[in-house]
């Protein structure tokens, strides 16, 4: 019998699907376009637009290296205007769009960056957000990564995440926040760290523990394999963590992402960073976000297509049990 | 300047990328690899390979499991749901589970294994949405459910596993998240106007240059939303204000035939072959009838990755703004 579970947090329901159940070598990864010139290498540093940050190496080469995105859906300069057109609203796309490259070298996964680069890669997105955070205009800054062409990361095959700021709050943030906060007011308990003591009692759905993370398959993911990492101690910032934390995610993040690359044979990923949005009080501001929300990351590795049922109600089918993507993830 | 567009009904920003929109000639999409007919259980003859038929719409007299039939409706040989049992809840720790309750059907549109809905007759098009009602009317009789999915994946991109040509029902025993998102949305728009939000839309595109407008007819309109979350995206909505689909009558039935024939065949002729999804936005079941509501089938064609940034935000990023997609459907 098909299982349906719900989501602590967003209240969003999942299908798991007992009757297509699939096992890691049932799936596959397709070929990709042939590659283009990289713009992303040491040495071709005049193919992308001026770099707006870095993190310079010992023989001053860079290491990490953050540039505006050739083709920006936002850009930061000119005034913000909103309007009214019918029963239509609009606003001009003022915002952030960067690259941030994580390696000079020609690699094109992130798990076969040393660790090193890894931190160096944390730390941007870090020092990124904080100095974003100045500009008034903006709301929220989405950090992700598109690997591979079907997960969106188009055909050039170096290692970078990309950065995009919002002048407005964007909704799945939002249903985020409004669920832990929906929670934290019942129960006066952040859901996250719920889930944290839960996972770590029953273990069936941990994959690491280590370093002050907890990896886990979340009880109702959206996708077969998609993991969360959670840090152990409360924040609802990203930008608050320490150096000996930032270290701890650069080896727990590696270890998964090579976890994920050898059981499911390179599969293209997303990643998403889940942050608590600038806190400006105004009126009726949020207070309690400091208690109730909790950062984490998301990996969805691309193996299953959504398609007409996911689009029409925005729930998802999921083919494999959760409790065994973990069990083939501890054991990858 | 880049524009982000709030969509009237939910809460959904796009970014429209306007500096240099995209082509049909732009968008890299991978031709269908067609595998032929071959132990096909769709079409004639195979009829023993799907599970025993619910319904079939044939012009000659026929027995149920055999060929000549014109449209053909069989449960889903892996249902992500199954109709046997009674409605189940437990929750553990801050989970929640719900056993597997509900109807996958497949609707087989035509016997002809490589015609797509362009391809097809009119009359053949006005038994695919007959078959589609009919579906809808017997299911709800089974009060357990509450909302009836009608949707169509196309190609292997847009989720589809068979090339057959068939579109898909679910019964779901509760009302999706995006459904409700949209009920929500339609209803505080009534209650702060007293009127329908689609019947607007329908009125400001007709007295405003049509310049997203397809195709008008005496009962129909296509056209591609103003908030479009897809490149190509097309809108096709009745202009009588109704609720439910399931009403829908005889003559309407004629003439939505011939309006989604005529809107697939146009969007064909723009992009080539290309994946894509339907759904039918309609009403839930056995519940109050939404006085605000107004049905409507969304066409959402895949020529880009849905990535990293769409599942971090919920928004969405759109390379053909919707008024270019309209000029280049109209003029084809």
């Amino acid at each position: 019998m098909p299982e349906l579970r719900k989501d602590p947090v967003l209240g969003r329901w999942v299908i798991i699907s007992t009757e297509r159940s699939k096992r890691p070598e049932d799936f596959s990864t397709p070929s990709s376009p042939p590659e283009k010139e990289c713009p992303f290498c040491l040495g071709k540093e005049n193919m992308t637009p001026p770099e707006v940050f870095s993190i310079k190496g010992n023989q001053g080469n860079w290491r990490v290296r953050v540039v505006p995105a050739k083709k920006e859906f936002i850009k930061k300069e000119g005034e913000l205007w909103k309007k009214g057109k019918g029963p239509y609203d609009l606003i001009n796309g003022i915002g952030y769009h960067e690259i941030i490259i994580e390696t000079p070298n020609h690699i094109a996964n992130m798990a076969d960056l040393d660790e090193s680069h890894i931190h160096d890669t944390l730390l941007t997105y870090c020092l990124r957000i904080k100095d974003i955070a100045k500009d008034e205009r903006m709301k929220y800054v989405l950090i992700f990564k598109n690997y591979g062409f079907t997960a969106g990361g188009g055909t050039v095959k170096h290692s970078r995440s990309q950065l995009i700021a919002t002048p407005i709050n964007l909704k799945r943030v939002k249903e985020e926040l409004e669920g832990s906060k929906f929670y934290f007011d019942y129960h006066e308990r952040c859901v996250f760290c719920d889930i944290i003591n839960q996972e770590l009692n029953n273990k069936e759905r941990v994959v690491l523990d280590q370093d002050g993370f907890v990896v886990l398959v979340p009880f109702a993911p959206r996708f077969p394999f998609e993991i969360w990492i959670l840090p152990k101690r409360h924040s609802p910032d990203y930008c608050k963590i320490s150096e000996e934390e930032l270290w701890g995610l650069s080896r727990v993040l590696k270890k998964v992402l090579f976890k994920m690359k050898t059981l499911l044979k390179d599969p293209h990923y997303n990643y998403v960073l889940h942050t608590a949005p600038f806190r400006r009080p105004y009126p009726g501001y949020w207070s309690t976000i400091e208690e109730d929300y909790h950062w984490h990351i998301e990996i969805t590795p691309n193996l299953s297509r959504v398609a007409g049922f996911e689009w029409g109600t925005g729930f998802y089918i999921c083919p494999v049990l959760p409790e065994e993507a973990a069990k083939f993830l501890r054991e990858a | 300047m880049p524009e982000l567009r709030k969509d009237p009904i939910v809460e959904r920003w796009v970014v429209v990328y306007t500096e240099e929109p995209f082509y049909p000639k732009d968008f890299q999409i991978t031709p269908f690899a067609w595998k032929g007919t071959n132990n096909c259980p769709f079409c004639y003859g195979n009829e023993h390979l799907t599970p025993p038929e619910i319904e079939a719409i044939s012009e000659v007299w026929r027995a149920p499991n055999t060929p000549n039939w014109k449209t053909r409706v069989v449960p889903n040989k892996f249902p992500a749901l199954r109709i046997e049992g009674d409605l189940d809840k437990k929750a553990i720790g801050v989970y929640d589970f719900l056993n597997g309750i509900g109807a996958h059907e497949v609707i087989i549109d035509n016997p002809d294994h490589f015609k797509g809905i362009p391809e097809l007759s009119d009359l053949e098009v006005e038994y695919i949405l007959k078959s589609y009602r009919s579906r809808s009317l017997d299911l709800r009789k089974d009060r357990r459910f509450k909302y009836l999915l009608i949707f169509k994946n196309v190609g292997f991109e847009a989720g589809a596993s068979l090339e057959h040509g068939h579109s898909q029902l679910i019964a779901l025993p509760m009302v999706p998240k995006n459904v409700k998102e949209e009920l929500k949305g339609a209803k505080t728009y009534y209650e702060f106007r007293e009127r329908c939000i689609f019947c607007d839309m329908i009125s400001f595109e007709e007295e405003n240059g049509h310049e997203r407008i397809i195709i008008e007819t005496d009962n129909f309109i296509s056209f591609c939303p103003f908030s479009s979350r897809f490149s190509f995206e097309v809108w096709i909505a009745p202009k009588e204000h109704l609720a439910d689909f399931g009403q829908i009558s005889d003559s309407l039935i004629k003439d939505l035939a011939k309006i989604l024939k005529e809107t697939l065949t146009r969007l064909k002729k723009v992009l080539g072959e290309h994946p894509y999804n339907y759904i039918i936005h309609t009403s839930p079941v056995n519940t109050e009838v939404p006085f605000y509501y107004h049905w409507h089938i969304e066409i959402m064609p895949k020529l880009t990755k849905v990535a990293g940034f769409e599942w971090g935000s919920g928004f969405y990023l759109v390379f053909t703004p919707p008024e270019l997609a309209a000029k280049l459907l109209k003029e084809t």
